[in-house]
């Protein structure tokens, strides 16, 4: 027998007063720009430029990277500047990837903004392919030098604290602190160090590299984090425009709980339910 | 001929080769390229108007994806 639930236990279909309003004003302010979306896209590691530009118009993500190659004329389609200009309402953020110094990254954010416009530069100094860990000293020298030079400066670093509040002091828009090793698909092996950040910041904590899943955003958003960066996680999916759509509510759900406010731990059990004058029991 | 530094290859060019001339060579449309010669950007106003010299290093280089 199916069973029926009276009409009157739910608000009425016009009383809208606990509807979640989503239009609510939320900006992430880099620089001098501010953004609605809290998710930053990679563009690297697609199967082709269709998917990657609809797993960018998916993601909703308004700040989207870039990286600087030789021009190659066997392979044309990596040319990405002209697909993305396409894409109404992205910035593009390219990075100094393949820089294995201050001087060389500086060069490469010259050129960088040269040919996109942009200010933003993603500061990315990894001189050793083996585990793609961040040079700190060169990215704080790169980072000083192009924030002097008016760039919007995002820098990617190890998930350290100390580093974090230094690049603030010369300037960075932001810092982007490492959840795990790029493309490890490990999750945020550093959320320890990450709260210390986000606790110690004044400027947006973007966490960078390493998320897997929906659910790792989510809970990055939830500690405070202003931000996330993915790219392999999209763009090794099986369906990447899909897990582009999924990885923006999981950045959405996890900012609003954020801002919402969780509830505090508790070691021990707090009953959500009366225990007490139950069927016959003394008060 | 002349011998240039091509995005790191040697590459002959007719002597009195322009920028411009070298991307229509390689088959870019310049347009969403930078092109630095010896390590100096050469702006796309300036492209006409810049030759090249025996043995400059010339790098066309164009945005492809990254993280």
């Amino acid at each position: 027998m199916k069973e029926t639930v009276s009409k009157s236990w739910f608000l009425p279909e016009e009383d809208n007063r606990h509807q979640y309003n989503f239009e609510f004003m939320d900006l992430l302010p880099l620089g001098s720009y501010t953004f609605s979306s809290r998710l930053i896209l990679g563009t690297g590691k697609y199967s082709d430029i269709r998917t990657m530009l609809d797993a960018v118009r998916a993601s909703g993500a308004e700040l989207v990277t870039v990286a600087l190659r030789r021009f190659n004329r066997e392979q044309m389609e990596d040319d990405l500047f002209g697909p993305l200009s396409e894409i109404g309402g992205i910035t593009l953020m390219p990075n100094t990837s393949g820089a294995s110094s201050a001087a060389e990254a500086v060069r490469a954010a010259h050129i960088a903004r040269e040919l996109s416009g942009s200010p933003f530069v993603k500061v990315e100094i990894h001189p050793n392919p083996q585990h793609l860990m961040p040079d700190p000293i060169e990215t704080f020298e790169a980072s000083k030098i192009l924030a002097g030079e008016g760039f919007i400066v995002m820098p990617y670093i190890s998930a350290d604290p100390v580093l974090a509040k230094r690049l603030e002091e010369v300037g960075c828009a932001s810092v982007m602190p490492l959840g795990s090793a790029i493309g490890s698909g490990q999750g945020l092996k550093t959320s320890g160090m990450l709260d210390l950040i986000i606790r110690e910041s004044t400027v947006p904590v973007i966490v960078d590299a390493g998320l897997r899943s929906p659910g790792e955003a989510a809970a990055a958003m939830e500690m405070g984090c202003a931000a996330v960066l993915v790219n392999s996680a999209i763009a090794a999916a099986g369906d990447p425009v899909a897990m582009a759509g999924a990885f923006s509510l999981g950045v959405v759900a996890g900012r609003r709980a954020f801002t919402a406010g969780l509830m505090p731990k508790s070691g021990h059990a707090i009953a959500t339910s009366p225990l007490t004058s139950f069927l016959g029991k003394e008060p | 001929m002349i011998t240039i530094e091509l995005n790191g290859c040697k590459q002959g060019v007719p002597p009195g080769s322009s920028v411009s001339d070298i991307l229509a060579l390689i088959g870019s449309n310049g347009k969403n390229a930078a092109v630095l010669v010896n390590e100096k950007i050469v702006r796309p106003e300036n492209r006409s108007t810049v030759f090249l010299h025996e043995g400059d290093r010339v790098e066309v280089l164009v945005f492809a994806g990254g993280g």
